[in-house]
């Protein structure tokens, strides 16, 4: 009661502070260092770059402010003597309760000042793809939280310690050890979440969660720790141990903090995001165990109900099999370490066993199946998806929002790992409930077709297919459906992306791209029965393609994105140059080739645009937009000084060095490669003989041991040695 | 207000011993004069009394009660100015009389600020920033954040340091009016602020009580071993102790206390300084 009294009036005395209103102000400006200095969310996602990263930048400099302010605090009392007044007057511990609060409080109000404060820019900066939830979550968990986790790590320092010099050396090593040693992990990165992305067009509710749990999980853990702390504030003239003898006297106390110290490292223990996947790569463990023997696979149906409101999975699966060995076996399936799973066989309940080996993301199950003839497995499977351990510094996956969701393979259904196919394969029917807004898009041939709609709007989608894995993409979606190059494009985008999308002129650079691609290099390999969709996925880092499917990934068409002049001279053109990348990227791998060649799947994307907008808009529009401007780059870059002098960029800062070395990295790819196309189609015989070899190198016969495209196979094809593509 | 100091003693961590076996009874109203050299454990009890240190051995009760079981009521009837306080320097008086006036939990604060202000005169700088205040203007809001709420304890340490002669009038003054009612722990080294005002005294030496009376009483204490003599008569000032040298028209007249005057030394009437010298000098040898 006393310290609710005193809150107010410790607040008031933190406000009418000067050095409390600079923290405040550095803090709330700290943003801009997000989009200079310090950008951590490294994706090129709107979102990313002018949302998290300034979020992320200003969390951790605040973070150093209110760690700083609060030492300032907690040592000027006694270090200005006020407190011989105060202690007389109150305990002590009232009075660090108090101030604790009133910095909480003045952390909160920096953290609404700032959000506050950016919302115009950021508004104007995201443009089309803003959404209020996702800033506003964006500051309270990358921003906000920041603070409160400083305030008591170094309110933490100064009470056990009584010493703002040595407080000041243990908070900046704790900041220190999140910046480096601890950068990695994702837990133990208290300043700095491992946030790489943030999707535009889909939700971020899994990468929200993640920093939530991290920082509360911290929350707790420092709260603890300050709690002890808190036992330890000097009293009666004694010292630590004294003061926490006295104080630890009230068995509460100690309880509480001990309490929060448990909390934290059980919940640091139980974390439900990650698994425990072996961390040797090469394990291959559950794709060698020995089938079980007279066992076959008949079919399988899956029902998959997703809880998007709680990013959670239910499931049901019925296996078919035949047991002709007319014994019991134990069938091995790979499952999502975060579902728990039950079985039933034929009827009757049967053992399932998790084995506690988990492997590529998936925790070996054993379920025992009876000596019947047929036998029917009813799985009962379902709870919080876990990622792989890998990806940790990579978070947001599995993302299951009412917006956006991706089903992969052992998180869609139980993986069956132990049982050879029948004559059929693996004839699978999937059926999965969905809120009205989304729509089913499986990653492969086949179409997913409504069959039930409930009285909420949620509708039932089904589709069958004939793998083991498989996967799933949801989500508010817009399809368009193009005619070209002989096939039917099914084009998904996501609902929020539509703006954007429409002032690219997607569909026609669909439409153009596939046209000219198709038609000068041949159809794609996952084109196959007549369609092709193309999806548009959250922000995952690239894309892949399966057969009748290709991935898009977001980042690759935001506006920032589109507006990059070095891809092309617009946003359509710059769409277009994200399209050929099916072809040349994702149709045709590219080898990573050794530092300073130019040769990269962007030469061949860039070149193939210049051609296709050569079509589209004339000769001179092309030379002006593109070979011109190519050319300018080239000759700057040739007379750049680190060019002539590589033995002197070695002897720059690393960081001043790589971003030198990026810099001409890009020209290499998107201006000189170019350019030595356009030398090789001179001196092939021009743009037909030009067209003829890359037709014939896109659809030759692909070696699977080393399936890249090298800058070797395009010289031999081409008849020119790399001397002869000089430029210099 | 009753405080029994029963038995005290104090010894630090370090192994230094402050108080021995220290036994008072003060009781309201009164103003307590507390005397004694450095280091003799004056700020050690006055530490004690302000809970701010717990005694190692003996007990503090306050109207009968332990101080460590009350400590939080009996923090709401204290004042207390100690000797090197602190302020917040970006606060006004008033802000940070608001300030203290709320940490004491005051119903009336701002009529409590207004007397307090008026007491110590510090009207005009009311509304000045601390770090804009004299040394003597700190003090003065120093003295009144110890008199907001009309406590029924005020302990001072050393009050008037820092202030002009008419200022240490004033508050000598403002003292003892504030003596009428309550109790007053006045600890200095000016022997005339206590001789002026307090009527009670405690004089300590080496941890130790080794007075506690009226003035009068410790005055009546050195009667007979007082007295001034011609520095030039003095054969010997081995068995005195020399109070005071005055330059005169005739040579140096000496005063000084001794268990037994030598016939050179003409009696005088004892002050209390003299009282409170010969006190500490018959302690010493």
């Amino acid at each position: 009661m006393r310290t609710i009294r005193l809150f107010p009036l410790e607040l008031g005395r933190l406000l009418r502070s000067r050095m409390t209103w600079l923290v405040i102000l550095l803090a709330v400006l700290s943003p801009a260092a997000g989009l200079t200095l310090y950008q951590p969310a490294y994706a090129d996602t709107m979102l990313s770059l002018y949302l998290a990263d300034p979020a992320l930048a200003g969390g951790a400099a605040g973070g150093i402010l209110f760690g700083l302010l609060t030492i300032f605090e907690l040592d000027r009392a006694g270090r200005s003597r006020v407190d011989l007044l105060t202690d007389a007057v109150i305990s002590p511990l009232s009075m660090a309760l108090a101030r604790l609060s009133a910095l909480m409080a003045a952390a909160a109000l920096t953290a609404g000042l700032a959000a506050l404060a950016w919302l115009p820019a950021s508004r104007a900066l995201i443009g089309a793809v803003f959404t209020g939830s996702d800033y506003a979550l964006a500051y309270l968990l990358f921003f906000g939280l920041a603070l409160p986790l400083s305030i008591l790590a170094a309110g933490a320092a100064y009470q056990f310690t009584r010493r703002a010099d040595l407080s000041l050396v243990l908070f900046a090593a704790f900041a220190g050890l999140s910046f480096t040693v601890w950068a990695d992990d994702w837990q133990l990165c208290w300043l700095n979440p491992n946030v790489w992305a943030m999707s535009d067009d889909f939700s971020n509710f899994r990468l929200f969660r993640c920093v939530a749990y991290m920082r509360l999980t911290w929350l707790a853990a420092l709260a603890g720790l300050w709690s002890i702390s808190y036992l330890c504030i000097r009293r009666y003239g004694k010292g630590l141990l004294g003061s926490l003898a006295r104080c630890a006297r009230r068995a509460y106390r100690p309880a509480i903090a001990l309490l929060l110290l448990a909390c934290s490292g059980a919940a640091c223990a139980a974390q439900p995001f990650y698994d425990d996947s072996n961390p040797d790569l090469t394990a291959m463990e559950l794709y060698e165990l020995e089938s079980a023997e007279q066992v076959v696979f008949l079919e399988r149906t899956i029902q998959v109900f997703p809880d998007t409101s709680a990013g959670t999975v239910a499931g049901r699966a019925v296996y078919r099999f035949q047991n002709a060995s007319g014994q019991p076996r134990t069938i091995c399936f790979g499952v999502n370490p975060g579902y728990s799973l039950s079985a039933r066989a034929n009827g009757a309940q049967v053992s399932a066993v998790r084995s506690g080996y988990e492997e590529s993301n998936m925790a070996l199950w054993e379920v025992a199946i009876p000596g019947d003839q047929t036998v029917e497995l009813e799985l009962e499977y379902g709870g919080f998806p876990k990622d792989w351990n890998i990806s940790s510094t990579t978070q947001g996956d599995p993302e299951i929002s009412g917006t956006y969701l991706c089903l992969e393979n052992q998180n869609l259904a139980p993986y069956l790992l132990n049982v050879l196919p029948g004559e059929a394969g693996y004839p699978t029917t999937v059926e999965i409930t969905l809120p009205a807004a989304m729509t089913a898009v499986p990653f492969g041939s086949s179409d997913a077709e409504v069959t039930a709609e409930a009285e909420d709007g949620a509708r039932t989608w089904r589709y069958t297919c004939n793998s083991l894995g498989g996967i799933l993409y949801a989500g508010d979606y817009i399809r368009e459906d193009i005619e070209a190059g002989g096939i039917t494009i099914q084009f998904y985008y996501g609902r929020k992306h539509r703006a954007v999308m429409e002032a690219a002129g997607a569909a026609d650079a669909v439409k153009a791209v596939v046209d000219y691609c198709a038609g000068h290099y041949g159809p794609l390999s996952f084109g196959a029965g007549g369609a092709l969709k193309l999806v548009q996925s959250r922000v995952a880092g690239g894309g892949y393609a399966t057969d009748g499917a290709s991935l898009l990934d977001e980042a690759d068409f935001t506006a920032a994105n589109l507006g990059d002049a070095g891809k092309g001279a617009g946003a359509g053109e710059v769409m277009i140059h994200e399209l050929v990348h099916q072809w040349w990227g994702l149709g045709n791998m590219f080898d990573v080739p050794e530092e300073g060649s130019p040769w990269s799947a962007e030469g061949l994307t860039v070149y193939t645009t210049y051609r296709i907008v050569k079509e589209l808009y004339g000769e001179a529009y092309a030379q002006e937009h593109y070979a011109d401007q190519w050319r300018r780059e080239v000759e700057d870059y040739y007379l750049n000084f680190y060019v002539r002098h590589p033995e002197y960029l070695e002897k720059l800062p690393q960081e001043e060095r790589l971003t030198i070395s990026n810099s001409l990295s890009q020209v290499r790819r998107y201006c000189e490669m170019p350019l030595k196309l356009l030398r090789a189609e001179a001196l092939v015989g021009g743009e037909e003989a030009m067209d003829q070899i890359l037709h014939d190198l896109f659809n030759r016969e692909i070696d699977y041991t080393y399936p890249y495209l090298t800058y070797q196979d395009f010289l031999d094809a081409c008849g020119l040695t790399e001397e002869a593509l000089d430029l210099g | 207000m009753q405080i029994n100091i029963q038995n005290v003693s104090m010894t630090y961590p370090n192994g230094k011993q402050a108080l021995k076996d220290l036994s008072l009874d003060l009781r309201s109203p009164s103003l307590v004069g507390l005397l004694g050299p450095n280091g003799a454990g004056k700020s050690t009890l006055m530490k004690l009394l302000v809970a701010a240190l717990l005694p190692t051995d003996g007990s503090i009760r306050v109207d009968g009660t332990p101080l460590a079981r009350a400590e939080r009521q009996y923090k709401a009837r204290l004042g207390y100015l100690p000797q090197d306080f602190g302020l917040f320097d970006e606060l006004t008086a008033v802000q940070f009389l608001d300030y203290m006036a709320a940490l004491k939990g005051l119903r009336e604060p701002k009529e409590a600020i207004r007397n307090a202000v008026c007491a110590v005169g510090l009207e005009e700088k009311a509304h000045a920033r601390i770090r804009t205040l004299s040394g003597g203007q700190r003090q003065r809001v120093g003295i009144a954040q110890a008199l907001l709420g009309d406590p029924a304890l005020l302990i001072f340490d050393e009050p008037t340091v820092g202030l002009d002669p008419e200022e240490r009038i004033r508050f000598r003054t403002l003292f003892s009016h504030t003596a009428q009612d309550r109790l007053v722990l006045l600890s200095t080294h000016i022997i005339e602020d206590v001789q002026s005002v307090c009527d009670q005294i405690v004089v300590l030496d080496r941890g130790r009580a080794l007075f506690a009376g009226t003035p009068a009483e410790l005055i009546h204490t050195a009667e007979g071993h007082v007295g001034a003599f011609w520095e030039r008569d003095a054969a010997r000032t081995q068995q005195l102790h020399i109070t005071a040298r005055v330059n005169t028209a005739q040579g140096i007249r000496c005063r000084a206390v001794a268990d037994a005057l030598p016939p050179y030394v003409q009696p005088e009437e004892p002050s209390l300084e003299d009282a409170y010298l010969y006190l500490i000098s018959r302690e010493a040898v």
